[in-house]
């Protein structure tokens, strides 16, 4: 049963050719949502801003090249300007120092705009728990993306931009400034305010001799 | 019944306790001739601001010379004829805690005579001072600042000794040394506010910058005036 045969009167003039919807007397039109329509053409044509600072850059290219072929999905135009670019790919780990960077870079994109943190450091740090790391990258920009892995495999890329897609699907226009309005007085500041940043990074980190190099009395030396 | 072990965030709180004298010290110079033509030709002219030699690595001659003296050393081992040390490698420092010395470690090599050398000044931590080489190898000038930005190596005579890895208005220490707090001094959203206070103008280039345009900046909505 082809698409002719759902639409009002298309499946039962068929033409010789055998597009009966583009015949004579035939309706050449579709009624669908606008939502649909939007959201189809957004999920379908993402271009990826890469930030790529680190291994996970390595994954990410690979995910782009022609194995994994991440054009399969919309997205073979990687955007190295913010102004043309819809997601915004996070992939490394992030300096305090480049911190303002990547919050302007997320400034500049144009809204419907989304963010994929990459890989184990863009997310929480990883093992990179001192004191010239960014705690996650959700602190200075909103995230809607963890993709975990150190690095992640280009699979779990393109399952975390195909999970971006699903989240478009359900998006609506009526609601747009609702998921889309930016208050012009947070540009350039912090996302997360002081109470989250503390409670995402506090000091129960992943360094595993924190206790140690701090000076602070182990079991083995207090006795 | 112990006391509860202490959490990290206590440990943040009370900051940093001095590391352990027992931990390894710095090498000491050894007795002895060596066979680099250069130790030799050091202690015959400048006697006591050499302060030893050690061959370490295998194949790495190493001498002590006195901070004080540096620049005068170094700049004969680059002019002098049988030295021509033409090439500083690298400048680098070492911090070994407990208040022991800061040692800066130049590392040096003659591209005519084909040979390596190491030189290393002791620096008490109460005067972390010494002359900067900058003017005799321009490849100094942004090692310099490195050491500087990352130890407290103050370089006198350095044409432009600012942090270079760490952002300029960097308040928390100079992160190398042994007593710095492994998740630095300030909390995460301190460090958080600060690093996006900075302005990126002063460390990126107005063209690189330029690149994507300004900030973007949503237009506030306003009621249209009515035509009177």
């Amino acid at each position: 049963m082809g698409l002719g045969d759902l639409l009002p009167g298309g499946g039962t003039q068929k033409s010789e050719g055998g597009l009966g919807m583009f015949g004579a007397g035939s309706p050449t039109f579709l009624t669908t949502k606008i939502d649909f329509v939007i959201n189809w053409g957004r999920r379908n044509s993402l271009w990826p801003m890469p930030f790529g600072t680190a291994c996970c850059a390595i994954e990410m290219m690979a995910a782009a090249a022609s194995n994994f072929d991440l054009a399969r999905f919309g997205m073979e135009r990687m955007s190295f300007s913010p102004r043309q670019a819809d997601v915004l790919i996070c992939a490394g780990r992030v300096p305090y120092k480049l911190a303002p960077v990547l919050r302007r870079i997320w400034d500049q994109m144009p809204q419907p705009k989304w963010c994929v943190s990459m890989g184990a450091c863009a997310s929480s740090g990883g093992v990179f728990d001192v004191y010239s790391m960014v705690q996650g990258i959700d602190t200075i920009v909103p995230v809607d993306v963890y993709v975990p892995g150190c690095p992640p495999r280009p699979e779990g890329l393109i399952y975390g931009l195909m999970m971006i897609q699903e989240k478009i699907r359900e998006e609506s226009l009526s609601r747009h400034f609702e998921h889309r309005a930016e208050d012009p007085a947070l540009v350039a500041l912090a996302k997360a305010n002081e109470a989250e940043i503390v409670g995402l990074t506090g000091p129960f980190g992943n360094s595993t001799q924190q206790e140690k190099l701090s000076g602070a009395p182990t079991d083995d030396n207090s006795a | 019944m112990t006391e509860r072990p202490l959490s990290g965030l206590d440990a943040v709180e009370r900051g940093p306790l001095p590391s352990d004298p027992s931990a390894p010290a710095a090498p000491a110079p050894v007795e002895g001739q060596s066979d680099h033509p250069s130790v030799a030709a050091l202690a015959s002219r400048f006697g006591p601001a050499v302060q030893g030699h050690r061959l370490m690595a295998g194949d790495q001659t190493v001498v002590w010379i006195a901070p004080e003296k540096s620049l005068e050393i170094l700049t004969w081992l680059k002019d002098d004829p049988a030295q021509q040390y033409d090439m500083m490698s690298d400048v680098t420092g070492v911090d070994y805690g407990s208040g022991r010395p800061i040692e800066v470690v130049y590392q040096m090599f003659s591209t005519v005579h084909k040979r390596a050398l190491r030189l290393r000044c002791r620096l008490p931590l109460e005067a972390l001072e010494i002359d900067s080489v900058a003017g005799l190898w321009h490849s100094a000038n942004w090692l310099e600042r490195e050491v500087y930005d990352l130890f407290g190596v103050t370089f006198k005579g350095h044409p432009d000794l600012r942090r270079i890895l760490m952002p300029f208005d960097y308040a928390e220490g100079h992160p190398l040394r042994k007593d710095f707090p492994l998740r630095g001094r300030f909390s995460r959203a301190e460090q958080t506010r600060r690093a996006l206070a900075q302005d990126v103008e002063r460390f990126y280039g107005s063209q690189e910058l330029a690149h994507g345009g300004p900030p973007q900046q949503v237009p506030a909505r306003t009621e249209p005036e009515a035509e009177g």
